[in-house]
Formats: C-alpha cells, structure tokens, sequence
C-alpha cells in the first residue's frame, strides 16, 4: 500500500502535465470548431465527399458542423494523446527503479516482487483513469455551451470507454515491456516503436480495403469513432482481443519480473 | 576527438536501428502502392470537381494520391514522425544522459572546456543523423524506382523533399537540446521526446484539417508539409525560416546554458 501511495505522488506531476497538454490541446480544438458550428454551406459539401478520401483524413462520416461530429474528430487525436501517456507511464514505472538506482533499495523491503508490481500497475491505472477524468471533464465543460443533445452524451461515454480500453491496453503492454526488457533503456523506446507502428497501421489500414486486416494490429483501430457513433455500441470482438492483450501481458510481466536478473 | 568518438560508438546502435527501421517504413508503404494506385485515380477526378474553397480549408489541395509521388508525400509524412522522434532523442540526450547516469563530473574534470565537449558531442550526434538521412535518400529512390511501375518519376520535389530532412531534424535536435539545458533535470528521454515529436504533429494535423492557420505555425510539420513541397515544387520560405531562427536561438541558447550550467553530481 505504501508504495501505490508513493507510486502516486511521484506521477502526479506527470498527470498534471499531461492534463494539462489534453486542456490545452481542446482549448485549440474547440477554437477552431466554433468557426464551423452550424455552418450550412459546408454540411452540403462534406456530405458529398468521397469515403476513401475522407477515411484518409480520418473524416469519416463526421459532419464538422455539430458537436457530435467535431468530437469524433477530436476523439481520435484523444487517443493517440491518452496512449502515448499510458504506454509511458507504463514502461517507466517499473523500469524507473533502475534508471535511478533505487532498485535494490525496493526490492529488498519485505514485500514480494508480485505484490511491487500490483502496487505499481494500480498507481499507473489510477493515473490513466485521472487522464480520462480530465479528458472527460475538460470536453464536457467545452461542449455545454453548444447544448448538445442526448445522443452527443451517449457517445462521449461510448467514446470515453473505447478510451480507456485503449489506455490500458498500451499500459499494460509498457508494463510488461519493463518488467521483461533486460535493459531498462530498451523498455522505453520499445514501448515507442509499437506506439509509432501501430498507429501508422491504424493510418495505413483505413485507405485500402486490401490492407484492412492491419486494423487488428492497431489498437487505435479497435474501436472506430465512426462506428462509434452510428452503431453505438463497441464490436465485441475487439473488446475481447483487447482483454486478450491485457492479460497476456500482465501475466507476462508477472512471470517475467519474478524471475528477472536486475540490470545496475 | 576521444568524446566524439565515445558519442558516436555510444549512438551507433541506435542510429543503425533507426535507419533501418525508416528503410522498411518506406518499403512497406511503396511496396503497396501498385495496389492502391486504381483507386487513387477515381479519388483524384472526384476530388478535383469540388470547389477550391473547401479543399483549402481541408489542406486537401495538394494531395495527388494516383501519382507514386504524391503517394510518397504521405509516406514522408511517417518518415517525418519517426526522423523527428529520433532527432529528439538525440538531443534531450545528448547531455542531460550525462547527469542521469552521474559521470557528468567525470567527463567534466576532463581538461577540455565545456564548449569543446559540446562541440564534440553535437558533431558525433550530427553525424550520426546524417547517415540516418543519407540511408532515407537512398531507400526513397531505390523503392520509388522498383514501386513506379515503369512510369518516370519526377525528382525534382522529391530532391525538395529529402533535402528539408536536415532542417527538419536540426530543428528536433537543437530544441530538444535547449529544453534539456533549460530544466533542471531529466529522468527519461523519451517522454519528453514523445512529446514534443507528436506534439508538434499533432498540432499540425488537427491544426491542418479545419480553419486558418494558427498555432501550428511553429510546428516544423507545418514548415515542410510534404504535399505542399510536392505541388509547389519548392519550400513554403517564410514558414521554412522560422524553423531556422528556431535552430540557430536553440544551438546559441544551448551553449551559453551548458556553460554557465550547475552540473547536479552523484550524492
């Protein structure tokens, strides 16, 4: 319990900077839509656009007029912000000890390895959901004034949840990446490499109909902000295989950091 | 001389994973172009029956996915993202790595001056970006000419293109190495280097995609758009400065801040 608490204070500056890049990443954001808010012409012309182009520019069926259509913009932005924060958070947590040489002072307090990385792992969820909170409050609080309709409310919170699951999907994967990584420098800019490729497949994968099976090897493409807001509803399947990933890899880190030899 | 060549054994593996990882970047994209080339056609003679207001409120002018270059100028894009990734790495550690790994006073109590080390270590760096981009010239043309299908490729925006590579990752380095020098300290590089990469992407992408040009203007994504380039045949000049005066206040402001620098020691 101490070191959840310790884990805690020492990642709330981090917090603090990232909510604050996610305030102000929507204060620009919502700068610019209150040039396109109901603005007719456009609606016209958006509406007559060709599909492949549109995917290109993550555009899909989103009408910038509305609210409900500027946030599923937005929403994808959302996500590569909140991952890359989760998959930081995660790699460094447990990789930190190391940098910092206080590896052998923490492992040598009576508490077994298992139960450091528990700690660790639910200081760094408790830091994700603290993201999403903000997320959640900052567009809440930008998007009242526009008085959205139920159905906006529906799929901010569908949209909210498809971003937690992400978060913890890259939290956990850079959490195993740092317990099973033998050199902590490598848990880090691995956990970065699999950002980068993942998203660029989640780019590359909307263009082609060739290439759409790439979309289950991005998380970013799990949960299409899109389908969000027409089916509204997740696809079950993605849910699934994002459970699948964040098990396999907190059992991976588990197993894998019990056993490990400390790089000092 | 003995500090750049530490430097450059120090970087060297990275720098190989790097440029190899850029490499296959740009040959799985070329590699699917053939595939995606009949739809870009269709896409292009839709595109250009909408009026020219709204694709320029969209950024979507300069895009020409049916010719293998415009298609590179999205290619380029990600080799941006991952050049500009690693150009700050490179430079948020150039010193700070030092005082993490407490053998700042070691290479401090060397009998060179400050500036001196700096220099070495900057050129070490340099060099090592430079074989980066002459690996990113040299898989470019050899994908372009094997995925072109036999059509001749213009070069000259490409040329443009590849050569906006230095900049670009001179931009990334230096102020990723004054940040470095301005804060007190840093633990981890690549948080701060994920964040001023995507950051500055970010920025441009979303800035890009609705209304007038605002804040990304200090984004070096806006500075070297590559479908601007491409259409254009030459570098959008007054954005392309700013990224200069970037450089050279960040290289000036680094030296004068390591040398006046107080050096957090071991214990």
């Amino acid at each position: 319990m101490n070191i959840f608490f310790r884990e805690l204070k020492t990642n709330f500056k981090s917090l603090l900077i990232w909510g604050g890049i996610v305030m102000f990443f929507c204060f620009a954001g919502f700068e610019k839509f209150s040039a396109y808010y109901n603005n007719p012409e456009l609606l016209v012309i958006i509406n007559s656009m060709p599909k492949a182009l549109l995917s290109a520019f993550d555009m899909n069926a989103f009408n910038l007029t509305t609210i409900t259509g500027f946030f599923g913009v937005m929403f994808n932005f959302f996500a590569l912000i909140l991952s890359i924060a989760a998959a930081m958070w995660g790699s460094d947590i447990i990789s930190k000890e190391e940098r910092d040489k206080t590896v052998e002072f923490s492992l040598s307090l009576p508490v077994t390895r298992s139960k450091i990385i528990t700690a660790k792992t639910l200081a760094a969820f408790v830091n994700c959901i603290g993201l999403l909170l903000i997320t959640w409050g900052i567009t809440l609080a930008a998007t009242s004034k526009y008085q959205p309709d139920s159905e906006f409310y529906n799929f901010l919170s569908l949209g909210m949840l498809a971003l937690f699951i992400m978060q913890t999907i890259f939290l956990s994967i850079g959490i195993f990446l740092g317990s099973a990584m033998k050199q902590y420098k490598r848990a880090g800019s691995l956990a970065v490499s699999i950002l980068l490729g993942t998203y660029f497949f989640s780019v590359i994968s909307g263009m082609s109909d060739k290439l759409e099976f790439l979309k289950y090897f991005s998380p970013f493409k799990y949960f299409d902000s899109a389908r969000l807001l027409h089916e509204s509803r997740l696809d079950m399947t993605f849910v699934w295989l994002s459970v699948a990933i964040i098990v396999v890899s907190l059992i991976g880190a588990y197993s894998t950091y019990s056993k490990r030899d400390l790089y000092i | 001389m003995n500090i750049y060549k530490q430097e450059f054994k120090m970087h060297f593996k990275s720098m190989v994973i790097w440029s190899l990882s850029i490499a296959c970047l740009i040959f799985v994209y070329l590699a699917i172009y053939p595939s995606f080339a009949k739809d870009a056609e269709l896409l292009n003679r839709v595109l250009s029956s909408f009026p020219k207001e709204f694709l320029i409120a969209f950024g979507m002018t300069d895009v020409d996915l049916s010719n293998i270059v415009g298609f590179y100028g999205l290619v380029f894009l990600f080799v941006q993202i991952c050049l500009s990734i690693q150009a700050a790495n490179y430079g948020f550690s150039l010193v700070s790595i030092e005082e993490t790994e407490l053998t700042a006073d070691f290479l401090l109590a060397k009998p060179v001056r400050r500036t001196q080390i700096l220099t070495s270590k900057l050129l070490a760096a340099i060099t090592c970006l430079t074989i980066t981009n002459i690996v990113v010239w040299i898989s470019s043309f050899v994908f372009l000419n094997t995925y072109s299908g036999g059509k001749a490729i213009e070069t000259k925006p490409i040329i443009l293109l590849l050569l906006s590579i230095v900049i670009f990752q001179a931009f990334f380095f230096s102020v990723g190495m004054l940040i470095s020098l301005l804060v007190k300290r840093i633990r981890s590089v690549t948080p701060y280097s994920m964040a001023l990469a995507f950051g500055m992407y970010v920025l441009n992408a979303f800035g890009g995609m609705i209304g007038k040009e605002t804040l990304e203007i200090i984004s070096p994504f806006k500075h070297f758009e590559p479908n601007y380039i491409i259409k254009h045949s030459g570098y959008n000049f007054p954005m392309a400065w700013i990224s200069v005066s970037a450089i050279l206040i960040s290289v000036v402001g680094s030296y004068v801040l390591y040398s006046k620098r107080n050096i957090r020691s071991a214990v």
